[in-house]
């Protein structure tokens, strides 16, 4: 029988993975290397730095920072993007895919850009919220509601409306048909999309770069300020933290959503 | 009579509350995305004046012509093009294999696995990526210790703070977002076309070549725009990789701005980044996007 998968692509396969995956493998490592920095082959592993990290006033107060701005983001995020994604599932209209393609356009356009936007905005408006949490909770949103609005549009897009609608047609107002029909059926599309919307912001650089200030630094900013001068390996323990946090959630998602559904077609 | 007042309400209300939905985000986008970078296009037309950031009623082409008069300038812009596109090229030689794999691998926790790992390294911070990049590539990093130790090089080899190490920074970064748009569009390709093919006597390779590889072209080509405009966005990568010795537009932006002050000359470069970045997520958009849904 011949086999599925080429060998030479196999092999090109595996290299690649290896590509995408060592750095993240050696941050591991760095952070449980017994000596000042990572050598090869590595002098032995110990938990030195990732308890340096725990008691280091930097990475930890940053880690912490990012947590809570996560947390803040996911909340608004979910909450403003799980009402688009139903608007958007229940309604055709002329722009509809535009105004789609806008809500999730900030996705892929330059986050140094509508950084310095924000940035330049909050000081010509006079709003105070420049250089604090509250102007990068603003940036941040803007970065993690498109990831809710695809997760909960996926899973809207196999919810069968008919029974939203039987609801109704059985007397129930449209609130509750939602609460009581919609929403359960949804429910852990809005999970999945919340869980998005918190790593998206907890590992945001970008967006960050012109909003934050040493007393409100983001854990990614809090590193790439250390990393431009030297390596610290207290910053690779950080990072296995972030890395568990990341799996983790990648874990949660899945339970939650089939990941391999969500990644295909949709057209909501 | 009734009854059919009931549903007109009824449908009535339901139709507002429709739009209710979707007003919250409208305004947060308006207010926070569309009237900022508005500003910040219109202060571009500004004349320069260093500490002053606030939009004046006094329009110039000053920034545009002092841009497209300066070859420093007009280098940087041709600087990031030329990388994102490369950059756009390689990521998709090294995706192509592993979303292949992917996509043929059915066993579902092989295949949900594969896909987990391709996904937390999407969502892992940069920064702690390019930490281990950097540990690997730096002039005392592993690579070099090697090479050192097996006596084949003298002195490091330089295989970061220049235009190299910002490529393998960026394809590193862009990896999974083409994985997973190629995915999508290589597991719709129906295999009875290529095993079509294959009965009519073409052999494996060209099967391939002829049938399964122009059948992901849609893919292909989202997938090397979407790299495109994400690769050449990055602020990241070129400080980290290039050690600020490869000047890419947002390197600009953020000099002009964080270290001269110079804020309408920084918007300036700023929208001209925006609307090649802008340019290629139109055609992106247009080619009808495909299969990363909202994910990429």
């Amino acid at each position: 029988m011949e086999r599925k998968i080429p060998l030479p692509i196999l092999l090109m396969a595996i290299l690649g993975f290896c590509f995408l995956l060592f750095p993240i493998l050696i941050v591991v490592l760095a952070g449980l290397t017994t000596g000042e920095f990572l050598t090869f082959p590595p002098k032995g592993l110990s938990l030195r730095w990732v308890i340096s990290f725990l008691n280091s006033e930097k990475y930890l107060s940053a880690f912490f920072f990012s947590f809570k701005l996560a947390l803040m983001t996911m909340v608004v995020s979910t909450a403003l993007g799980t009402a688009a994604a139903l608007f958007l599932a229940r309604s055709r209209f002329v722009g509809h895919a535009a105004l789609r393609a806008f809500f999730l356009s900030p996705v892929v356009l330059p986050g140094v850009v509508v950084g310095f936007a924000l940035y330049a905005f909050f000081i010509t408006s006079g709003m105070g919220v420049s250089r604090t949490i509250w102007g990068l909770w603003i940036g941040h949103i803007l970065y993690s509601t498109p990831y809710v609005i695809g997760t909960v549009g996926a899973s809207l897009a196999t919810f069968d409306v008919s029974l939203e609608e039987a609801a109704r047609s059985l007397g129930a107002s449209p609130m509750r048909a939602f609460r009581k029909v919609t929403f359960p059926n949804i429910a852990q599309g809005v999970q999945a999309g919340s869980i998005f919307a918190f790593i998206v912001s907890f590992g945001q650089f970008e967006v960050s770069l012109f909003l934050s200030a040493p007393n409100s630094e983001p854990l990614p900013i809090a590193m790439y300020n250390s990393l431009r001068y030297k390596f610290e390996p207290d910053a690779a323990a950080a990072g296995i933290f972030a890395i568990t946090l990341v799996i983790a959630s990648v874990l949660l998602t899945n339970r939650l959503v089939n990941i391999r559904r969500l990644l295909d077609r949709q057209d909501v | 009579m009734a009854g059919a007042k009931k549903n007109l309400i009824a449908g009535l209300s339901q139709h507002q509350f429709k739009w209710l939905l979707v007003v919250p985000l409208v305004a947060f986008f308006v207010l926070f995305f569309v009237i900022p970078v508005g500003l910040l296009l219109a202060t571009s037309f500004n004349p320069a004046k260093v500490g002053q950031v606030a939009f004046v009623a006094d329009l110039s082409l000053d920034n545009y012509i002092r841009f497209f008069s300066r070859s420093n300038y007009l280098m940087a812009a041709g600087r990031s093009v030329f990388l994102a596109s490369i950059v756009s090229v390689i990521t998709l030689v090294i995706a192509y294999p592993m979303a292949f794999v992917i996509a043929k691998t059915e066993h579902p926790a092989r295949n949900t696995f594969l896909l987990i790992l391709v996904l937390s390294s999407m969502q892992l911070d940069m920064v702690i990526r390019l930490y281990g990049m950097m540990v690997i590539l730096g002039d005392n990093g592993l690579i070099n210790q090697i090479l050192k130790g097996m006596g084949l090089t003298e002195g490091p080899v330089a295989l970061m703070y220049n235009f190299r190490g910002v490529v393998l920074g960026l394809v590193q970064f862009s990896l999974p977002f083409m994985i997973l748009t190629l995915v999508g569009v290589i597991k719709a390709i129906p295999p009875s076309l290529e095993e079509a093919a294959r009965s009519l006597g073409a052999s494996r390779r060209r099967a391939f070549m002829r049938v399964t590889l122009p059948a992901s072209m849609p893919g292909i080509l989202s997938g090397s725009l979407l790299v495109f405009a994400l690769s050449i966005s990055s602020y990241i990568v070129p400080a980290l990789m290039g050690g600020f010795r490869v000047g890419v537009l947002p390197i600009h932006i953020y000099q002009q701005v964080a270290e001269s002050a110079r804020f309408q000359f920084g918007a300036t470069i700023a929208v001209i980044l925006f609307l090649i970045s802008a340019t290629a997520v139109a055609i992106y958009l247009r080619l009808g996007n495909r299969s990363s849904g909202g994910l990429a």
